[in-house]
């Protein structure tokens, strides 16, 4: 008997129930609401995120800036549209990056499919559900690129009700289309992986060939056609957003429905605009029907038993027995190897740790490697960002040696370990609270986890200046000390962020990692420390003093903030982990 | 030996008492059973003990040493069992299980010996190598008592160990916890299986809205019940927790 048959509600209101507590369970409003209002937990985060956004304000405040500069460049050309596309396009290629981060963890990892798929709910719906809290995760996500865009252009051309209607709808369409074709391909991809035994190793290398695919496409298409160079700044603008081989225009004939966004939103009223408008929803809808006509055929046959491993039956001899039984290793480092277990083991923690770790470096491989092979060795063409980088690495050894640290630290410490790295143990934290090690051993065991996956950046992104930047050995390795230094201290308070509000009751392990409140605010804690230093480095460099004098008052900087940022987790991590409940 | 000395323990800033002025004592060799109705303060009791809550006031000490004072010592005396067994699913059970010899620095002649024991006895000698992530509920809360019996604790404090156990394994484990405490050793369960406790159990707590309502022996219980009808465990237990 169908639910409507027994009374229930219909379809569509089933629908709702099911998306509502989809959001509601994902955005743990209630949860939000009990803590603030009624335990009173938690108050201080709103000044700190308040002071975070209102930190941002000048950032902002750049990029709008930079908009009204482009715009004013292209407006006299009359293509002042093209700077609208490049936003839309940029979010849209964003959101198909990282939805598939999101659209693998919250189809196929997150814990609440063992109740749902019980329930009588048709995949479909299951799916929609999670779709529509991905779509509003997204909307998160692209606001800091599209708005800005969308809103100063607005502005700028004093757009009528017409444009500012249509963005709204817009925006809430734009990352419709790039999930729905994430999922669609997840679904598939999932579905073959469901019957393979090596589940795991699957999952992670179909992600990384989903990844790259979307990372060669964008600089693939990234390589701007026009020359000019880096000096002819207006003209290199111009063209880059109006010749017919510009970025805009080839990634606008593979992937439409930027172009129809744009056209939407500047024809406002008039028939070509809601033309548009029209086009983009209803690719939109048809894609959102395509998707769940594909969930209920494949969804559910890539999840159910997604979970199952494949292990054998069989009992270990009296000798292997003795051999794999430890003869007794130290609590600290039994701890740390659980720790490099469980991250190393679980698919959506490597991906969002420690390959994060050597993301950035990778990009420039692909850079250089896109580049080479479109320009027969790498000239120094115009608008090569890969030139412009090997430019700059040429010049002032300070600056090199400073440049190269900050890349090397910003490689080793954007990662999300330190920050999730008790988030990360979820409901199996009493274990940690159980044993009898001291709270300050097991930290240290995990900040030698953390800090060897920020190495693992610091290295990758060593390699990365010396092979494709062509850095010398001679700055790097002043550089490497320096990043491997400071990132003593970035890991330690990314540490103290997540052990002071450890989220541990998620279901997905996604929200441990990726959606952690906790890694944004390390970020901005990182930031803020980044450009202390920069800052620091900055006026020691306009004191005019040897070279060898500054990166000393640096290190020694970094190394007295490192030295108080351990012990001050240490110290924390003895206070704090009896209060956690 | 476990002693809780006038322990309160609320929620919700003071608004809901879970455990309210609770003083009670387990003797060595003893086997306690701690019963209540849903949401009476055992888990919360249970948690205290541990060390994984804090009292607001009060004072808990396990084998002499306090436990807010003292913790690591009186870990180092402890294991638990929680009522779920939450446990890192992409090790393996013998991953697991070392990383628990490890940490309660059990030696291994001593850890080979009793992991051989209770793999056996549990039945998961031939799933050891697996991660844990493929067992049953039933088999992760064997693994889950297996490790708490590897470091042979003098104290043990089990939430509700019998609940997804197969019937000979419960057998096993009844067994098991009269061994432990004919070893002078201490046991402090709760359980809702009133055959359990009435059988098993040397001494019987009983509480009720975070109030220790009746404790001892069983033929001590009898004599609190009032009535003078029902001389059966479970009618003791509906009497004194009816209101």
């Amino acid at each position: 008997m169908s639910a409507k048959g027994a009374g229930g509600p219909g379809e569509i209101g089933r629908l709702a129930t099911v998306i509502r507590a989809g959001l509601r369970s994902n955005f743990g409003l209630a949860t939000l609401k009990h803590r603030l209002l009624k335990e009173k937990k938690d108050r201080w985060l709103v000044p700190l995120i308040g002071l975070a956004a209102v930190s941002v304000i000048p950032m902002f405040y750049g990029i709008v800036l930079l908009i009204e500069n482009v715009y004013g460049v292209l407006k006299p050309m009359g293509q002042e549209r093209a700077l609208l596309s490049f936003g839309i396009l940029a979010g849209q290629l964003l959101i198909l990056l990282f939805g598939i981060y999101y659209v693998i963890a919250a189809f196929y990892f997150a814990r609440d499919l063992e109740f749902l798929i019980p329930l009588p709910l048709r995949p479909g719906e299951v799916m929609a559900s999670k779709f529509a809290v991905i779509v509003i995760n997204e909307y998160l996500t692209v606001a800091a690129v599209v708005l800005p865009v969308v809103i100063t252009v607005g502005v700028l051309a004093r757009g009528g009700a017409g444009y500012w209607v249509n963005a709204a709808l817009v925006y809430l369409a734009l990352p419709v289309i790039p999930l729905a074709l994430v999922s669609l391909a997840v679904v598939a991809m999932m579905r073959v992986i469901n019957v393979s035994r090596k589940k795991d190793a699957l999952i992670l290398v179909g992600s990384l060939v989903l990844i790259g695919g979307a990372f060669a496409l964008q600089i693939g298409l990234g390589r701007s056609g026009g020359g000019g160079g880096p000096q002819a700044s207006a003209q290199a603008i111009a063209a880059f957003f109006t010749s017919p081989d510009s970025l805009l225009n080839r990634i606008g004939a593979i992937f439409p429905p930027g172009i129809w966004a744009t056209k939407a939103i500047a024809g406002g009223f008039r028939g070509e605009g809601l033309a548009n408008l029209a086009l983009l929803l209803g690719v939109s809808l048809v894609l959102i029907a395509g998707m769940v006509v594909a969930a209920e055929r494949l969804f559910y046959r890539g999840v159910i038993g997604l979970g199952e491993t494949t292990g054998k039956r069989r009992r270990l001899t009296r000798d292997e027995m003795s051999r794999r039984v430890s003869s007794g290793r130290r609590a600290f480092a039994a701890i740390f190897g659980r720790e490099w277990k469980i991250m190393n083991r679980t698919p959506i923690f490597l991906l969002n740790g420690v390959l994060v770790s050597v993301f950035i470096p990778a990009i420039f491989v692909l850079m250089a490697t896109l580049d080479r092979g479109g320009r027969g060795g790498g000239s120094a063409g115009g608008g090569d960002p890969m030139a412009l980088l090997r430019a700059l690495m040429s010049a002032n050894p300070l600056v090199v040696i400073l440049g190269a640290a900050l890349f090397m630290t910003i490689c080793g410490s954007i990662n999300g370990t330190a920050s999730s790295t008790f988030s990360r143990e979820g409901a199996q934290f009493w274990i940690s609270r159980m044993i009898p090690v001291a709270p300050r051993e097991q930290v240290a065991a995990k900040f030698l986890h953390s800090y060897l996956v920020a190495m693992l950046g610091v290295a990758t992104a060593s390699i990365v200046a010396a092979v494709f930047l062509h850095v010398r050995a001679a700055y790097l390795a002043p550089a490497a000390g320096l990043s491997l230094v400071a990132g003593v201290s970035l890991t330690a308070v990314g540490m103290m962020i997540d052990l002071a509000r450890p989220l541990l009751d998620w279901t997905n392990p996604q929200k441990a990692i990726k959606q952690n409140l906790n890694v944004l605010l390390a970020l901005v804690a990182d930031v803020g420390i980044l450009t202390a230093a920069f800052f620091g480095a900055k006026a020691l460099i306009r004191a005019k003093l040897e070279t060898s004098v500054v990166l000393g008052v640096v290190l020694a900087g970094l190394a007295v903030l490192a030295a108080a940022s351990t012990a001050a987790l240490l110290k924390f991590a003895d206070k704090r982990y009896p209060e956690i409940e | 030996m476990i002693e809780l000395t006038h322990v309160s323990k609320s929620y919700n800033r003071g608004k809901i008492k879970a455990v309210d002025d609770l003083t009670l004592t387990v003797n060595p060799g003893e086997i306690f059973g701690f019963l209540g109705p849903n949401g009476a303060g055992k888990t919360t009791t249970i948690k205290l003990v541990v060390g994984l809550l804090r009292p607001d006031s009060g004072r808990i000490a396990v084998e002499g040493f306090d436990v807010a004072k003292e913790p690591l010592k009186a870990k180092q005396v402890t294991t638990y069992v929680p009522d779920f067994p939450a446990i890192y699913e992409r090790l393996t059970g013998l991953e697991y299980l070392n990383f628990i010899g490890d940490v309660y620095g059990v030696p291994k002649a001593e850890r080979l010996e009793r992991i051989g024991k209770w793999l056996e006895i549990f039945e998961l000698a031939s799933v050891v190598t697996n991660p844990i992530q493929s067992y049953s509920h039933g088999m992760k809360q064997k693994i889950v008592l297996a490790a708490a019996l590897l470091p042979a604790p003098r104290v043990m404090v089990l939430d509700e160990p019998l609940v997804g156990l197969d019937p000979r394994a419960a057998h096993q484990l009844k067994e098991m916890f009269r061994e432990h405490c004919d070893a002078g050793k201490t046991l402090f369960f709760s359980t809702h299986i009133m055959e359990v406790a009435e059988k098993l159990c040397d001494r019987i707590g009983i509480i009720h809205k975070g109030q220790l309502v009746a404790c001892g022996t069983m033929e001590e219980l009898k004599a609190v019940d009032r009535t003078d009808t029902g001389q059966s465990l479970e009618e003791i237990f509906l009497e004194l927790t009816e209101k």
